[in-house]
């Protein structure tokens, strides 16, 4: 299907986005106004041994300077309560916030911060997974035995999470098998990256504070100001003006309690717009770096029998949202495959980093390009093709996984073998081309979430939900949920959305969940308003309410279509009346149930609500010369249940694909010895353009699927990004004949692993 | 601060010699200025509405003014036909949007080695015309280019145009660069050539170096291959010779040890491309883009 | 120091009260008052500031709006003919090559300068004009298809 062969799904946000009038964060002046800067440390790693903020506080034009010493004596973030709003006597990565400075221009904001005099004794750089986790590593927080932890956290020193996969006896299936392939990959950390820079607005009146965030999570932002600045949660009020995309680097709080905090000491409204290079360094999202290692074995017939493995991960200097982060990169490595023996280690390490944070699906990307290079390993020693390795080890429906749970209808095998065709059948391969195939997986995560309905007396109806959009366009299907519910138009339906003021709660766009959670409760509250309309209408044409038929605008009595009244007529009545407002929430279906399997350091990731499953196909190009390698296309095939938004879902699958192809050629975070980023900037932290960008061929194979989303559907926009990389990598290995070890595959890789002097550029490490 | 926008040569020679500096597109400078390098000059003239700047002269020898924009290199019929390898590299500069407003005087006169006009004004034997209130003069560009960023002008002089002899019959050039992806990049390496034939055989080669010294580098000694044919032992020779002559750093960009390697493929790469044009074949611009990724033979 | 200049922006003339130094992109937004423009990097590296000056584009992110001065200005608000949405505007919407509408703009106004130059790019040309233009939502099918579209779509029109 060519994209203009897809029915319409015109967003309601477009024009504004089109046009120019859309305002987002940044757009916004209030009166009074006042600019924000951060001061940051010069170093990785360091001893506060003064700061003097004098010099700054006398500039003119300067308002309000902070640091530690000016907010509440909180720790806090998830997990483990590891972070101060502003550096406290240590600082431990170079985008750490020592103070604050609020003054009337960008301009003279950032020479206040300049002006802050601060003096840090350099401190031991942990700078890497393995020399974070090796006895006698300095420690990243000395103190870390005092902080808070959440109950069944296993932790220790530069140890910050600790969880491990078990099920079956792994040494004994091991020493049966007859193959055993053991690699080793090492994945860089990235970046999330989206085009809007975080911006922020903090106006106060009174007691209250309005925030205008770029925040992917309003409801966390909120928490996290009520929590930093111990305020009660009916004092904040989050909004979000249109988002610029976050990819999960926007998910959560981050500096809205600061920008909070130096508006109520100016006394004025505070603005904070990030530079790229603040976008780089300072936000607790960053893609984690990873290194995986792999034992599988084999039986005669290419069966796995066994595998054993190791996963490390690089947390950064604070805990973000990653405490979930070992167990899930866990199962990525596992991966999708009927395994009876397995035993996986995960380790989340505590470095002088960026802290890591969920990006666009956390852990998987890498785990999957680490796991799906060995698979094609596994596939040659057991001398089969990738294709059929796959089908003799695969889930599908009834089998028991890698942690065994049992599978409901799932399309693990139909998504390898579309893919695969689709590939196939695209024509001959020129000299240096290949077409590497990769299987992914990714969860469906259900969470509480409500919304409000109301139908005016005109018939048109407000839907008031705490879904976030960050640009995938899921929130607006909601309007083509309820639409569908009340059998009105869907331009009769208007969106109040990404505003904790109005809204019932709700997880944000975060975990593809959108559709998943906030649809559900979108028609639990629809269709409570549908009852009372049919209760209505019943009335109004002496039937039964269980015979009204809702449909076109018109509640008519089954079978006697002449027996009708418009729906808007029946709003008129109401408003006059009992009003047309419901609430609903979204009840979080029963999580599938493991049998044989133990997981430490449990954080409930090991049994998978309506587990999607992609396969991608990569057709690459590789100048054998320099390493350079060009994507030309890739043939994705997807279980993501059912479809909704069909526009929306190739509009997800599209841009997930391209952000892989990033991760594996060209997006890699670089550290200097210093622990500080060297690349931190579009020029060398190269997204792709649309001159790199391959042709996509997507296939949905659509199974409604019980027990998840509305009409049968899953979670969509995490799981295009998972397989990609991958399948890039099992291609480039086909044309250069070994695969590359690290990730990104550069050009310098690509053509080391051609040459065989891999070992000279640092892939040991 | 002061800005005057110029509307001829004299004008801007007058306001220089009262201490102003020139700007064209004045990307260098205003990124510069923001990212805090440095901050922008007290006094500006702008110099993109001066006509005489930001003309292409036919002839022997060809003039290119300093102000014509990449986007006028890369499409202009004379420098498409006669100086191939300005309209590669010129076609190859970031996006359409700089190459809008990037000029070849200002390419020159920021001094960087990764600059990617520089290599091929270099094999096409090139010379900066230099303008002051006291007069003019023509410098060789390894005269002019004294170290990174770095150039022998002084203050109240203006480049006004690069100066270039006119080419003899059959003969040809090319720019390539070894690029990651296929737009917005900067030449982790890139080599010009410019080649002549007699017959089948090489009658002259230069070859240039793009960001592998502190200065754009002329390949020493391919006189030994006057006379010979264009096949695979040349082009080895060039290959060789350019990886040799190199001195890569290496950076966040890429190994000393890629480069030196690198350097050489692109050398090859590019010879074999001047070679075929000046063999009369028509390779479109640029011909990175023309021949495959990354400038993939 | 600040001079007053005067900006030509799309057909309207605006005399504004500027430091020098002040990069067009800023100049637009706070003092003219349109937002359409998006800054995202600051140094030409990701194309939401785009703008046409004289028709052409430009990163007005890293232009000075001083030397705009004497030269027409056009930005994503000047795109429709008063409600009526532009030819690319409209078939971005309809093609789903928006998504979270950061770089729209941008992409739009390169676009724009694209088909005023070439209005019958081959595919390979329409990725290079949009090169400048980065994306990170939609991997830029749609954005392809919203040209290709649009290019059909005016050409069929004038030829008619």
């Amino acid at each position: 299907m060519t994209v203009t062969e897809l029915p319409p799904f015109v967003r309601a946000d477009g024009p504004d986005k089109v046009s120019g009038s859309g305002r987002y964060t940044a757009d916004l002046t209030l009166t009074g106004m006042l600019h924000a800067a951060f001061r940051y440390p010069d170093v990785a790693h360091g001893r506060i041994t003064r700061i003097d903020t004098s010099a700054a506080e006398a500039m003119p034009g300067v308002l309000a300077v902070m640091t530690d010493a000016d907010v509440p004596d909180v720790h806090y973030t998830w997990a483990v309560a590891d972070r101060t709003l502003f550096a406290r006597d240590i600082v431990r990565f170079e985008g750490e916030v020592i103070a604050a400075v609020a003054a009337i221009s960008p301009e003279i904001a950032k020479a206040a911060a300049a002006a802050i005099e601060v003096d840090i004794e350099p401190l031991p750089v942990v700078n890497d997974i393995e020399e974070a986790l090796a006895e006698g590593a300095p420690l990243v927080h000395e103190d870390w035995a005092s902080h808070t932890a959440d109950d069944g956290i296993i932790r220790d020193g530069n140890l910050a999470i600790y969880s491990a996969l078990q099920r079956g006896d792994a040494d004994a299936a091991m020493a049966s098998a007859a193959t055993v392939v053991s690699s080793r990959y090492v994945a860089d950390a990235s970046h999330a990256a989206p085009i809007e820079p975080r911006a922020i607005v903090a106006q106060w009146e009174g007691e209250k504070v309005t925030i205008w965030t770029s925040t992917q999570v309003p409801y966390d932002a909120r928490d996290g100001v009520c929590e930093t600045l111990q305020l009660p949660a009916s004092q904040v009020r989050i909004i979000v003006p249109h988002l610029g995309g976050g990819f999960g680097g926007k998910c959560g709080f981050h500096f809205e309690a600061h920008i909070a905090a130096l508006a109520r000491k100016a006394k004025r409204p505070v603005k904070l717009v990030f530079s790229r290079w603040e976008e780089f360094v300072a936000p607790d999202r960053r893609r984690e770096g990873m290194i995986v290692e792999l034992t599988t074995g084999l039986d005669a017939d290419g069966r796995i029998v066994a595998r054993k493995g190791w996963v490390g991960i690089d947390n950064g200097a604070y805990m973000a949202d990653c405490a979930f982060f070992p167990q899930l990169a866990a199962m990525h490595v596992a991966g999708p495959y009927n395994i009876d023996h397995l035993s996986i280690d995960a380790k989340l390490a505590y470095t002088n980093h960026q802290p890591s944070g969920s990006v666009r699906a956390p852990t998987a990307p890498q785990g999957c390009w680490a796991l799906e290079s060995h698979t094609d390993e596994l596939a040659a020693a057991a001398g089969l093709s990738p294709v059929e390795f796959r089908r003799r080890n695969l889930v599908d429906t009834g089998t028991t996984g890698p942690m065994g749970q049992t599978f409901d209808e799932i399309g693990a095998l139909r998504v390898l073998e579309a893919a695969h065709a689709a590939a196939e059948g695209s024509g001959p391969l020129a000299e240096n081309e290949a077409l590497g195939l990769a299987v992914g997986w990714w969860p469906s995560f259900a969470v509480p979430a409500g919304a409000y309905a109301k139908m005016h007396g005109d018939g048109s109806v407000q839907l008031i939900t705490g879904a976030q959009e960050c640009g995938t366009g899921a929130v607006m299907t909601l309007r083509y949920l309820a639409a569908e519910e009340l059998g009105i138009d869907v331009e009769k339906i208007q969106l109040v959305y990404q505003d904790t003021g109005a809204a019932p709660f709700g997880p944000g766009a975060t975990g593809s969940q959108t559709l998943l959670n906030h649809g559900r409760a979108v028609e639990t509250a629809t269709r409570d308003i549908a009852e009372q309309l049919r209760e209505l209408a019943a009335e109004q044409l002496e039937a039964a309410p269980g015979d009204i038929v809702l449909a076109d605008g018109v509640a008519s009595v089954a079978g006697t279509p002449t027996a009708s009244i418009a729906i808007d007529e029946l709003a008129g009545i109401a408003a006059g009346g009992n009003l047309l407002i419901s609430s609903g929430t979204a009840d979080v279906p029963e999580y599938p149930t493991l049998e044989g399997s133990h997981c430490v350091g449990d954080q409930g990731m090991a049994a998978w609500l309506a587990p999607q499953f992609s396969c991608h196909v990569a057709k690459v190009r590789v100048d054998r010369d320099t390493g350079v390698t060009r994507v030309l296309d890739v043939f994705a095939a997807h279980d993501n249940g059912t479809i909704l938004n069909p526009i929306g879902a190739h509009g997800q699958v599209e841009g997930g694909i391209l952000m892989g192809v990033g991760q594996a050629l060209t997006e890699g975070t670089q550290y200097g010895d210093d622990g500080t980023q060297l690349n931190a900037g579009l020029l060398e932290y190269k997204l792709q353009t649309i001159a790199d960008a391959p042709n996509i061929h997507t296939t949905f194979i659509e199974i409604p699927t019980a027990n998840a989303g509305p009409k049968g559907s899953k979670g969509l926009a995490e799981a295009p990004n998972v397989a990609t990389a991958a399948a890039i990598a099992n291609g480039i290995a086909q044309v250069v004949g070994a695969h590359v070890t690290q990730l990104p595959m550069t050009a310098e890789r690509v053509w080391d692993t051609a040459n065989g002097t891999a070992d000279q550029n640092g892939a040991s490490a | 601060m002061s800005m005057q926008i110029a509307t001829s040569l004299d004008e801007v020679l007058a306001a220089l010699a009262a201490g102003a500096r020139p700007i064209a597109g004045g990307t260098d400078l205003v990124v510069g200025h923001r990212q805090g390098k440095a901050p922008l000059p007290e006094s500006l003239v702008a110099i993109d509405r001066v006509p005489e700047l930001a003309e292409i002269a036919d002839g022997d020898p060809l003039r290119i003014g300093a102000t014509v924009t990449h986007a006028r290199l890369m499409t202009d019929q004379v420098v498409v036909d006669r100086l191939t390898a300005i309209a590669d590299a010129a076609a190859l500069v970031g996006s359409p949007s700089t190459r809008n407003v990037g000029t070849l005087g200002g390419n020159v006169m920021n001094g960087s080695p990764a600059m990617d006009t520089g290599a091929p004004l270099v094999v096409l034997g090139a010379e900066a015309e230099l303008a002051s209130a006291d007069g003019i003069r023509t410098v060789g560009l390894d005269d002019l280019w004294t170290g990174p960023g770095r150039t022998s002008a002084t203050a109240g002089e203006l480049c006004t145009a690069l100066v270039i002899p006119a080419r003899p019959a059959s003969s040809g050039s090319a720019y390539v660069r070894l690029e990651y992806r296929r737009a917005m990049e900067i030449a982790v390496v890139g080599a010009a050539a410019s080649v002549t034939l007699d017959g089948d055989a090489v009658a002259s080669v230069r070859v240039a170096l793009t960001a592998v010294a502190p200065t754009i580098i002329e390949i020493d000694g391919l006189e030994g291959l006057t006379g010979r044919a264009i096949d695979d032992d040349l082009l080895a020779a060039v290959a060789e010779a350019a990886s040799e002559q190199a001195s890569p750093i290496s950076d966040l960009r890429a190994s000393d040890r890629y480069r030196r390697h690198t350097i050489g493929v692109m050398a090859r790469r590019a010879v074999d491309a001047a070679a075929r044009r000046a063999a009369g074949e028509s390779i479109s611009v640029p011909v990175n883009r023309a021949l495959g990724i990354g400038a993939a033979a | 120091m600040s001079e007053l200049v005067n900006l030509e922006v799309n057909g309207t003339t605006y005399p504004v009260q500027i430091a020098l130094d002040r990069n067009l992109s800023g100049v637009l937004r706070d003092e003219v008052g349109l937002t359409g423009t998006k800054e995202g990097c600051d140094d030409c590296e990701c194309g939401a500031c785009m703008v046409l000056l004289d028709g052409q584009p430009i990163n007005s992110c890293s232009y000075l709006a001083a030397q705009a001065q004497g030269r027409s200005i056009t930005t994503v608000e000047g795109l429709a003919e008063g409600d009526e949405l532009h030819p690319l505007q409209r078939n971005i919407l309809a093609t789903g090559g928006v998504q979270c509408g950061f770089c729209t703009p941008g992409m739009l106004m390169s676009a724009q300068a694209l088909l005023d130059r070439n209005p019958d790019p081959t595919d390979e040309e329409i990725r290079i004009g949009l090169s400048g233009n980065l994306c990170r939502c939609t991997g830029y099918a749609r954005i392809l298809a919203a040209v290709q579209a649009t290019a059909v779509e005016l050409n069929s029109t004038s030829s008619s």
